[in-house]
């Protein structure tokens, strides 16, 4: 009759993720000359990342291609609690997004191009000092996504070209929080959720050329779902709280939202060209976060998370001088709203409003053989209270990433 | 040459921006405002000497409502903060003698082993009490005092955990307590005013009147604020809000069917029926009929030491009736409450005349009742998995105790313009488990 009433609802806040340096689960790292330009480049064609960028622009490329790319990220992240007032900082390892673009064609100047593309929109780890203040909420989230990408590109005319690539998407996720349960030595119980996550989509593009300065570009990425089917949630607990916490599969997915833009590419005179991105995100699909565990205990209960994001517009603007026959320059700058309300604020998306700064440059070796650098950098600050831990305070990112791709053309 | 130089400062850049990439950690800067803590003296009763898990020990003094405030102050200038500590090698001492409760694994009169509070030893350290740890040199700041009615703070009395600590055999609370001219004081008094009348079942009725409290309570801050001294008060919680009277069910009696219509032959005639399944357990009740018994009520209370055994293996509750030392009856309860609020009511109104800082202790309770998420961890009133309250379900464990002194700071912050920071009730124990 006299019951011990074991913990209800502590696993009641798990939370997938996204990426501190990101706005929402977008990052925009997939092409260095895009990069170099303020992550804007949907009207212009430059290389295999319009692939990315803009199947439509694929049109207009006139020769095959191989592109390979990376772009470390080195971001760290601050927490000071607003109670407390003390401060606790991310570990995070280095990022290493990469990316790998081919274009094709049967014959010079054919109107239809083959693409295929391989790129990393996740592939980061947010990792937590020992014992941070919000510990129950996330210790460490390691995610990594890869997205294959066939594209075919069709110029219907001399001024519009038309391209769509279908996306299979693959990723793993690996989730981690301490449990509020104390051993006979007072060390807390610790969670582990690890699991492979699938999802398709698509990827469609037109390009226009308005007149021999303007270019208009219109591309829409469609929603991602991934799923995560057969994931393991691993439970260390006191041995009197096993049965509470039965390891066991555990099903989730995370929507990824799409992306309309809207660029335009102006060729102001022979050495200087610009470009503009707006896009939509549309995260107002992400407004739950929901898991499914296998075994449910009174401890363990399948939890729905809101996270009531809002779809929110991105700007992107960069630059280009040509220096001379073999070096270009870059540089450009961004603002994207954060689509995370106060109240959704977590540990795993610190995110906030932001302008982030970019350059980059482009070196041609060769006729065939190219690099490409680039440099993006932010910093971020939010206060917030998030209404489901309740953790408050500000959290402040600073994050870095130079990038690097060898281009090969024939 | 243009070039080159292009490369190297972007290679400088990019070095520069991955090593200044670190968010910068402002030192905080915290403030006393208003209030003067280089001396601080905390009077209370077995809440604020860090009496948990039914003793008083090391371990949880190290972690008493008083000893987290007075640290916090440290920050802002507090000074050395003494505690009449029992030995760190000691396992501690109950009220009643008995050692500390942990958590284990306990078989009952049925054979059935589950987890539950045991003792960790057969008694407590007498030694605890057999010695006084009193020094000129370093006087207390900690006059929390497991038992410790607001009456008796004025005179000498024989309570073991004052007597322990005690300049003298004749010294009263107050006379120690003011001793080292506090510059800064809280007051926590009252719970264990009512605490011998909500544990007893309502059995043992001593509460003072309304206006002796109130005179008590008066003179008491007259004296601690004497010199100028700023302060802290706090109201009483209702105390039948914790686990030690929420944790029974009062319709813990599960009926199979031939038990059913035993206890409906029996019990019909006098109006009472049953159904398989859960039902209200029977309680003793002189004023509900000739036999003194009755079923109880859904908002009566069944308290922690009702013999357990008994009621699985004996027809407590059932054919026996529950004596009225383990309930709660709603006349009592409503008795209580109304004694609780009456007191509160006027420590409010003396928080106000003498322009103290009061803690809303009586609504911290109730947030807990309700259960709110504290840093992502979900904190309650329940028994054991709350994470608040000690296995004895009266007093707050270390978790339990630095959440309340958070209560405490906001409060002074709030009415001394002080900035002190809170602490991380997160990296205070909880409950144990095996």
């Amino acid at each position: 009759m006299k019951q011990i009433y074991i913990f209800s609802c502590i696993l009641s806040l798990f939370f997938l993720p996204k990426l501190s340096y990101a706005q929402g689960f977008q990052v925009n790292f997939q092409g260095q000359k895009q990069q170099g330009m303020g992550c804007a480049g949907t009207a212009l064609y430059q290389d295999g990342a319009s692939i990315f960028y803009n199947p439509g622009s694929v049109a207009f490329s006139n020769e095959n291609s191989i592109n390979i790319a990376s772009t470390p990220i080195f971001s760290n992240v601050l927490y000071v609690d607003s109670a407390t007032k003390q401060g606790y900082r991310t570990k995070n390892p280095v990022g290493t997004p990469f990316s790998a673009y081919g274009i094709f064609q049967a014959h010079k100047h054919d109107k239809l191009k083959f693409g295929i593309a391989a790129y990393t929109p996740f592939g980061s780890t947010v990792q937590w000092e020992e014992n941070w203040i919000g510990r129950f909420a996330l210790t460490r989230l390691e995610l990594k996504a890869i997205y294959i990408q066939p594209t075919l590109s069709y110029r219907i005319a001399d001024v519009i070209g038309i391209g769509a690539g279908f996306i299979i998407s693959t990723g793993n996720v690996n989730l981690q929080k301490d449990v509020p349960v104390q051993d006979s030595i007072g060390n807390y119980g610790h969670a582990e959720l690890a699991g492979k996550a699938l999802g398709f989509g698509f990827n469609a593009g037109i390009h226009y050329d308005l007149n021999k300065k303007i270019t208009v570009g219109i591309t829409y990425r469609s929603q991602i779902n991934m799923k995560v089917k057969n994931g393991v949630a691993t439970f260390t607990v006191p041995a009197s709280l096993n049965t509470n916490f039965p390891d066991g599969a555990f099903t989730g997915a995370l929507p990824l939202p799409n992306v309309t833009t809207l660029g335009w590419a102006y060729k102001a005179t022979k050495k200087w060209q610009f470009v503009l991105d707006i896009n939509y995100v549309g995260w107002k699909v992400y407004d739950t976060l929901a898991f499914d565990y296998e075994k449910n205990t009174t401890s363990l209960l399948d939890t729905k998370s809101a996270r009531n994001y809002k779809s929110i517009f991105a700007f992107r603007g960069g630059g280009m001088y040509k220096a001379n026959g073999k070096l270009d320059l870059r540089f450009g700058s961004g603002f994207g709203f954060s689509p995370v309300p106060d109240a959704s604020v977590t540990p795993e998306t610190p995110d906030a409003n932001r302008f982030y700064f970019t350059g980059g440059l482009s070196y041609r070796f060769t006729k065939k053989f190219s690099i490409d650098a680039s440099i993006y950098y932010t910093q971020i600050k939010r206060t917030a209270q998030n209404t489901e831990t309740n953790l408050y305070g500000t959290f402040r990112t600073k994050a870095i990433a130079p990038g690097f791709s060898l281009i090969y053309k024939w | 040459m243009n070039r080159i130089i292009t490369t190297i400062s972007l290679v400088a850049f990019t070095v520069l921006a991955v090593l200044s990439c670190k968010p910068k950690y402002n030192e905080p800067t915290y403030s006393k405002g208003e209030i003067n803590p280089s001396r601080f003296v905390m009077i209370g009763g077995s809440h604020t000497a860090g009496y948990m898990n039914d003793a008083l020990y090391y371990e949880g003094q190290e972690n008493s409502l008083a000893n987290i405030i007075a640290r916090q102050l440290g920050k802002v200038g507090g000074g050395n903060f003494n505690q009449p500590l029992v030995n760190q090698s000691s396992i501690g001492i109950s009220s009643n003698l008995l050692s500390p409760m942990k958590l284990g694994y306990k078989t009952d009169c049925k054979g059935v082993t589950s987890l539950s509070p045991i003792r960790i030893a057969a008694q407590g350290d007498l030694g605890v009490f057999n010695q006084n740890i009193y020094s000129t040199n370093d006087l207390f700041g900690n006059y929390g005092i497991p038992g410790l009615k607001l009456a008796d703070v004025f005179s000498s009395n024989s309570n073991p955990f004052f007597t322990r600590m005690a300049s003298s055999l004749s010294a009263s609370v107050l006379d120690d307590a003011i001793a080292s001219n506090p510059t800064f004081f809280s007051v926590f008094l009252g719970v264990e005013d009512v605490m011998d009348f909500a544990k007893s079942g309502g059995t043992i009725e001593n509460l003072p009147s309304a206006t002796s409290f109130q005179n008590a309570y008066t003179n008491l801050l007259q004296v601690m604020t004497a010199n100028g001294s700023k302060g802290v008060i706090a109201t009483i919680p209702d105390v039948s809000e914790m686990p030690y009277f929420t944790t029974i069910p009062w319709n813990g009696l599960t009926l199979d069917a031939a038990s059913n219509s035993t206890l409906n032959s029996i019990y019909n005639p006098l109006g009472y029926y049953f159904s398989v399944g859960s039902n209200p357990f029977m309680i003793v009740d002189s004023t509900a009929n000739v036999f003194a018994v009755r079923q109880i009520l859904s908002s009566e209370l069944l308290t922690l030491s009702l013999p357990l055994d008994s009621v699985k293996c004996n027809q407590m509750g059932v054919l026996f009736p529950i004596r009225d030392e383990f309930v709660l009856d709603a006349g009592e309860l409503q008795y209580l409450r109304g004694v609780i609020a009456e007191y509160n009511q006027i420590i409010r109104d003396l928080a106000a005349e003498y322009n103290l800082a009061v803690v809303n202790v009586n609504e911290f309770s109730k947030n807990l009742q309700t259960g709110f998420v504290y840093n992502g961890v979900t904190m309650s009133s329940k028994f054991v998995s709350g994470g608040a309250y000690s296995l004895d379900g009266i007093h707050f464990n270390a978790k339990g105790n630095a959440l309340l002194a958070n209560e405490f700071i906001k409060s002074i912050n709030l009415n001394y313009k002080s900035r002190i920071p809170q602490v991380d009730a997160n990296s205070f124990n909880s409950t144990l488990f095996p």
